[in-house]
């Protein structure tokens, strides 16, 4: 770390909400021992001005008409190429270090400015050549067994059923990525939630009809009521149907009560025919690089707890962060990352965050309890005793 | 020997003790006595100092559960039993007059415990009072800025008491491998 200087560098954020701007100020006085300082455009030394904003392209046009040689950060979520040499690019979501990087080679330009620029040492800020091919950075896979001690908590079987086995995918592959989406109104899962999205207008019981058995959703009570069991049920669920037209019927009083059913809260016969239908598969049109938001923590007591789930729910209850950040992060297989989304979003506890600042700043690396050897201890002899009941 | 706390809390009557005895490798330690105050309309025999149990991990290191006693009056121990405390362990009833005060009320009174650790809250008793639910509780904290796990537990139930409590973990520490 460079020793800070005794006067603050002067910065300014052109293109950029409150929020994000709120969040620039943060980092600099947390991250950055208040090294810099966040100011108006016309009085600040460095510039970082977002090209995602509206207008965004112009914005940097007029902003070098104004200041042709003021040292500027241009930050995007698509790659750029810096056009000057006063002008360095970073890609969002920035990484707090590149950002650092990036300020303080322009704050010794702006040193140097009167002596010779040709003099400074080139910038290596792109991110490393994994990543700019779309490929995640080589991790250290986790030890076998952690891998299977956690999955073990389900058996083979219904890690299978409820989380597929598909491989890790490459983000940028088209064809990979083809195969990673299911679209969840072929479903039952999307028939249920015409169900749903009907009692709630008319707030009424609703039955969802079909060759399936009888699922009779009780909106007031929050219940659903299935005349089968699971093992009955759940090949309609994993298998789509583009065609068929499901007829939903207000439901009369008098079949309200059946005798021998299975009876599920809504939210957790939701939960899990998303789990079936989605086999670690994601809602389609999911964009894989948005960092996603946890609304809040799912009722895991009640809910099928898929591997993984609770380290992922806890890390989205910190900070949104993509499925694939969420994966590297916890260097685990996407496919839980995706089958805990898929259940998470189907009970609209999940989805993509929409505003400007989530995309801003890259997610911090998780920092370790300082008791991490003894809670990881702790979790396992949880897990084992677990297993024996 | 490295002797580490988690902290069961909450009002008379919610399950603390019951919750340790789930997951304890020790008969849990009680100190019930005849209740004296309103705690006697919620059972007839109430923690009056703590409850106890214990994990043990291998030989030399153990889990030590602490239960606080309900009762208000016994506040002056609540300060003490957290000190040195991994994380609190939070229980409200479902079936009280007011859970939501309770809630508010326990949070509030281990407001710098849980700034250095993390909580999570185990709503019982919901079999004998559906209402409010779990999303109710959650927005009651909306604007508290922290995300908290809330779950439904039976704390008869080991499953239930075990996913309180790894949830906490996790929370504590996300990267955690078990």
């Amino acid at each position: 770390m460079t020793k800070p200087p005794s006067v603050p560098i002067r910065m300014a954020a052109i293109g950029m909400d409150q929020r994000q701007r709120n969040a620039l100020r943060m980092l600099f006085s947390t991250k950055c021992g208040n090294r810099y300082v966040l100011m108006e455009e016309d009085s600040s030394e460095i510039c970082i001005l977002d090209l995602d904003a509206f207008g965004g392209e112009r914005l940097w046009e007029e902003f070098r008409e104004r200041h042709p040689q003021r040292p500027l950060i241009l930050v995007s979520l698509r790659a750029r190429e810096a056009s000057d040499d006063f002008t360095l690019f970073v890609q969002k979501p920035i990484p707090v270090d590149r950002l650092i990087t990036a300020i303080e080679h322009q704050r010794r330009h702006l040193s140097a400015k009167n002596e010779d620029v040709a003099h400074l040492p080139p910038l290596d800020i792109q991110p490393p050549l994994a990543e700019q091919a779309g490929q995640p950075e080589i991790q250290q896979p986790r030890k076998q067994h952690a891998t299977r001690k956690a999955a073990s908590l389900m058996s083979e079987s219904m890690e299978r059923a409820f989380v597929g086995t598909s491989p890790n995918i490459d983000p940028k592959d088209p064809e990979q990525l083809a195969k990673i989406y299911y679209n969840p109104e072929h479903y039952l899962q999307g028939h249920l939630q015409q169900a749903l999205n009907l009692a709630v207008r008319h707030n009424k019981d609703i039955a969802v009809e079909g060759p399936w058995p009888a699922i009779h959703l009780f909106y007031e009570s929050r219940k659903i009521r299935v005349s089968a069991k699971e093992r009955q049920l759940r090949p309609y669920c994993t298998i789509p149907d583009a065609t068929l037209e499901v007829p939903l019927r207000f439901l009369d009083q008098e079949k309200n009560s059946a005798d021998g059913a299975r009876e599920y809260s809504i939210a957790a016969f939701h939960w899990q025919l998303a789990l079936w239908a989605s086999r670690g598969r994601l809602p389609i049109g999911t964009d894989l690089s948005q960092p996603i938001y946890l609304r809040r923590w799912p009722n895991f007591t009640r809910l099928v707890v898929t591997p993984y789930a609770l380290a992922i729910a806890a890390l989205w209850a910190e900070q949104p962060r993509s499925l694939v950040d969420t994966a590297q992060t916890l260097n685990i297989p996407q496919r839980y990352v995706f089958a805990f989304y898929s259940a998470a979003k189907a009970i609209q506890l999940a989805g993509e965050t929409r505003r400007a600042v989530d995309t801003l700043l890259a997610p911090s690396a998780v920092e370790k309890s300082k008791h991490h050897g003894l809670l990881g201890r702790l979790l396992g002899r949880l897990r084992g005793d677990k297993e024996q009941t | 020997m490295s002797d580490y706390k988690i902290i069961f809390s909450g009002p008379v009557g919610v399950g603390k003790t019951t919750a340790i005895g789930a997951i304890s490798d020790v008969e849990p330690v009680t100190t019930d006595e005849q209740a004296t105050d309103m705690a006697r309309t919620q059972k007839p025999g109430t923690t009056v100092a703590m409850d106890y149990g214990m994990i043990k991990l291998g030989e030399r290191e153990r889990i030590h559960l602490y239960g606080t006693p309900g009762q208000e009056r016994f506040d002056f121990m609540w300060e003490i039993l957290t000190q040195g405390g991994i994380g609190l362990i939070l229980l409200v009833s479902n079936n009280r007059p007011d859970p939501f005060h309770d809630m508010h009320f326990f949070l509030d009174t281990f407001k710098a415990f849980i700034g250095n650790s993390k909580v999570v809250i185990g709503v019982t008793q919901m079999d004998l009072a559906d209402k409010p639910r779990i999303e109710d509780y959650h927005l009651q904290l909306e604007d508290s800025g922290v995300k908290i796990p809330i779950f439904e537990v039976d704390a008869r139930m080991k499953n239930d008491v075990s996913l309180l409590v790894e949830a906490l973990l996790y929370s504590l520490d996300p990267g955690l491998e078990g």
